[in-house]
């Protein structure tokens, strides 16, 4: 469905999207039968980590809401989100968001292309003003004015602000939307800079990670699809039903930390034995994501089982913390069972204000890199 | 009247940002300029860090090709070493990378090349029906079966690295996975389950039986599969003709193994075959918005420039060997490696050459993949000891799903001095060099179709697109 991706459609088609469509009918007319759309109906109330009773909750409210209509725009990024997003776990739950979001504007996945595409995302724009959801893959470069990213002859950072200044919220795809992500490591050469330092004005909610797992981004585009709202945040942003516990905590190695047992160089006879690998430089004690729980690739796996430790790559500043490879040192200073939470907290009351929380929380971090080791002084 | 400029781009359903401006006269493109319009600076962030870092930092260049980059950057690392991985280790190397370069190609035929066939221009056409139906953006049947099948491929990915994309896995020494025998099985079934769907969907008959044409004559009569609607569609519209390159063809070698690269390193230029010196490599930059001299990677150095000045139009170098263009990718290595059918595409060069090299590749890579999974020995060691040196240079040579990918590497200190990435698509979408001679892609468009009125030209959309551009790794 190109409707607004600037094709010939045939008219009547256009009338009968001036009426306003729910997701069930959306869905069916993508020939989506009544029985997998309630077990899609299951499967996100699962995800979501609600019980059995919200099923008809979520069904109630696909039959009846109109449906959102979603904006996906990429700036200084590597698609990994696309990627990651276009195999989550359930092929129905991907099916069934796919054709939610196809209706309207996605780059890098639609079928029109050059001043048709800018006219279908000028179209969706005027269209759905102050009602459609505004997701962000990658960030813009803000160096030479926005000059290293341009998108239909015009820095991408206009695009982004163009796009969000009618969008009813805007979802931060990944570490690059959220934080920067490597194109910001020092010495940062584009000035590559957050979604949430550009767009002040409007709910931003970020779904961080390098990339963000495939069913976290189902799961809360679902979410905010279904129930019309933002998912419960904790103090970064990040919806709290799949940021809220540390990699640590549920990871299947953890006995072995306990019990003081670990990888000492790759490929070892403790790694064999998948002894933990805290000193290979794992940061599964300071990162918060559902890694270790929800897992990747269909709940294959995920890096700690593959023998490497976790790079934190959910986590701020991840990419310029010293070597992925130096042991976490910062465990002690916080405290093995502090979390983002408190020490957010405790930012935002030195601070007095959530929005300057983040920049306190990026500074406590400076402060401890320099207790490290001294050689990433570069 | 007849001569006009026209800007194309963004293009959608391409790997990142990209715009050509076009000259056009009497409805043919005389000439093509290609801008990668986006700009990162990895080789100015890896500077000062510990080396290692590479093996995070660059996968990041791209969410496509990620383990490309990784093996790429683990391989420049163990030659600054000096060392050469465990053999095991780059088998399962040369395993996740295969796999990862074949999800590239589905993704490339399926999501991005086909589903421009189903666009309301061509109604009327006989086989336009099918290919809505098939191919639709997003909606397309054969694009559902595609995802899901390539999904189900990266199980192994998943399985042996972790996850993907961004794989941790794949390390200077060997990987940090030591593959036991379950994994060994669940392996071969994730690889049986990827057969069948290529002989039931995307071929229609036996792999070893479209790996075994051998003439352009036997590949037009494939009637089966997604296979055979993509050559009714190519003979109709005469792709074949379209977007000839510059008939140079360049390949580092695929998937390394004790007896030499299971797809064969060399140039192929004017119908001749030759030994590939990565000497003769230079960077040029002289209408890239860049700042500094023509240079061996080696000796190479990214500033980009600021003023952006006149004359230049694009972020990227135009990498040469020689002082020659040369055209990278899946059809490259196929010629290079020898394959009867793809010395035949060779001289034609075209649209449909591309397409149906990966094609071909596909169809030969799916037993590369068994046999690389077979010869697993999980009792050996997958890692080997490596001591990274406080001073040491290394390159790393690999072919990406889109081509050659080099990276150069110089250690000082213990921290990177130098690092200098040549992606596939910095080759085939390089700008002009010095002497003005245009790069691959400019080549190839130059005498499209243009009809009047198209503001984005059919012929372009399918000449750009046979490339599989990724233009993040491009400039990155």
């Amino acid at each position: 469905m190109q409707l607004h991706s600037g094709e010939n459609r045939p008219s009547e088609e256009g009338q009968h999207l001036s009426q306003i469509e729910t997701f069930y009918d959306v869905m069916r007319r993508q020939g989506i039968t009544r029985r997998s759309f309630m077990k899609y109906c299951s499967l996100t109330a699962a995800a979501l980590g609600l019980s059995p009773s919200f099923v008809p909750k979520i069904a109630h409210a696909m039959e009846t809401k109109p449906r959102t209509p979603v904006i996906w725009v990429h700036g200084l990024e590597c698609t990994c989100c696309s990627e990651s997003f276009i195999r989550s776990a359930h092929p129905l739950a991907k099916d069934v968001v796919l054709s939610m979001i196809s209706l309207d504007y996605d780059d890098t996945l639609m079928a029109a292309a050059g001043h048709q595409a800018e006219a279908a995302l000028q179209d969706t724009i005027e269209k759905y003003k102050g009602n459609y959801i505004l997701a962000v893959e990658g960030n813009p470069p803000l160096n030479e004015d926005g000059m290293y990213c341009i998108v239909g002859g015009k820095p991408f950072v206009d695009q982004l602000k163009h796009a969000a200044e009618h969008a009813k919220a805007v979802i931060s795809w990944g570490a690059c939307a959220s934080y920067g992500c490597v194109q910001a490591a020092k010495p940062n050469p584009t000035r590559a800079t957050p979604v949430h330092k550009v767009i002040t004005d409007k709910p931003i909610i970020k779904v961080p990670g390098c990339p963000p797992i495939a069913e976290v981004m189902t799961g809360v585009i679902t979410y905010m699809l279904t129930f019309d709202r933002l998912p419960e945040l904790d103090r970064q942003g990040r919806p709290a039903m799949f940021y809220s516990q540390r990699i640590h905590d549920k990871c299947y190695r953890r006995p072995h930390f306990d019990a003081g047992q670990f990888v000492e160089t790759w490929d070892d006879e403790n790694a064999r034995k998948g002894y933990c690998l805290y000193k290979m430089g794992c940061k599964g004690p300071t990162t918060y994501n559902a890694c270790s729980t929800v897992r990747w690739n269909e709940g294959v796996s995920f890096p700690i089982q593959s023998g490497h430790g976790c790079i934190g790559c959910s986590e701020d500043g991840f990419w310029d913390q010293g070597s992925f490879y130096d042991r976490v040192t910062d465990l002690t200073q916080f405290g093995v069972e502090a979390n983002a939470d408190k020490v957010g907290m405790a930012a935002a009351g030195v601070v007095g204000a959530g929005v300057a929380a983040h920049a306190a929380i990026s500074a406590l971090k400076a402060a401890q890199r320099k207790t490290q080791s001294d050689k990433e002084e570069a | 009247m007849s001569e006009t400029s026209l800007l194309v781009g963004p293009f959608n359903r391409v790997e990142g940002d990209l715009e050509i401006r076009l000259e056009i006269a009497e409805g043919r493109v005389t000439a093509a300029y290609t801008n990668s319009p986006m700009f990162r600076g990895f080789e100015r962030m890896l500077l000062g860090k510990p080396p290692l870092d590479a093996l995070t930092i660059t996968p990041r260049i791209c969410g496509i090709c990620s383990i490309s980059q990784s093996v790429a950057a683990a391989r420049a690392l163990a030659d600054a070493a000096g060392i050469a991985p465990a053999p095991e280790g780059a088998r399962v190397a040369a395993l996740l990378h295969a796999v990862e370069n074949m999800s590239d190609h589905l993704t490339h035929f399926h999501l991005f090349f086909m589903p421009d066939f189903a666009r309301p221009d061509y109604a009327g056409r006989r086989w336009h029906d099918r290919a809505v139906a098939r191919f639709t953006a997003m909606e397309g049947s054969a694009l559902k079966a595609a995802v899901e099948a390539r999904a189900r491929l990266l199980h192994i990915v998943g399985l042996l690295g972790g996850r993907w994309p961004h794989t941790l896995a794949i390390q200077p020494g060997g990987v940090t996975r030591a593959v036991s025998m379950r994994d060994k099985i669940r392996i071969g079934a994730s690889l049986k389950a990827f057969r069948d769907y290529l002989e039931g969907v995307l071929f229609g008959a036996p792999l070893e039986a479209f790996a075994e044409l051998d003439s352009i004559d036997r590949l037009k009569g494939w009637d089966r599969g997604d296979v055979a609607l993509f050559l009714e569609i190519a003979a109709d519209l005469d792709l074949a003709r379209a977007g000839p390159g510059p008939g140079r063809y360049l390949s580092f070698g695929a998937y390394p193994g004790p007896d030499g690269p299971a797809f064969g390193r060399g140039i192929w230029a004017g119908g001749v075959a030759g030994p590939l010196d990565t000497g003769a490599i230079a960077e040029d930059i002289s209408h890239a918005w860049m700042l500094g001299e023509t240079a061996h990677p080696r000796e190479g150095d990214t500033r980009p420039d600021e003023t952006m000045r006149a004359g230049a139009y694009s972020w990227c170098k135009a990498p040469r060997l020689d002082g020659r263009s040369f055209e990278t990718g899946a059809l490259a290595r196929q010629v290079i490696d020898g394959h009867p059918l793809a010395l035949a595409l060779a001289d034609e060069g075209g649209v449909r050459a591309r397409v149906a090299g990966r094609l071909l590749e596909i169809a030969r890579t799916q037993r590369v993949l068994e046999a690389l999974a077979g010869a697993i020995n999980p009792a050996r060691p997958f890692m080997a000891a490596v001591e990274l040196p406080q001073e040491g240079a290394g390159e790393g040579l690999v072919e990406a799903a889109r081509g050659a990918l080099g990276h150069w590497c110089r250690i000082e200190g213990g921290q990177i001095a130098s690092y200098q990435i040549i992606a596939p698509t910095t080759w085939n979408f390089s700008p002009r060099d010095a002497t003005g001679t245009p790069g691959p892609v400019e080549a190839a468009l130059e005498g499209a179709r243009v009809a009047g009125g198209e503001d984005t030209p059919l012929s372009v959309q399918h000449i750009v697109r046979s490339f599989d551009p990724c233009m993040v790794c491009t400039v990155h």
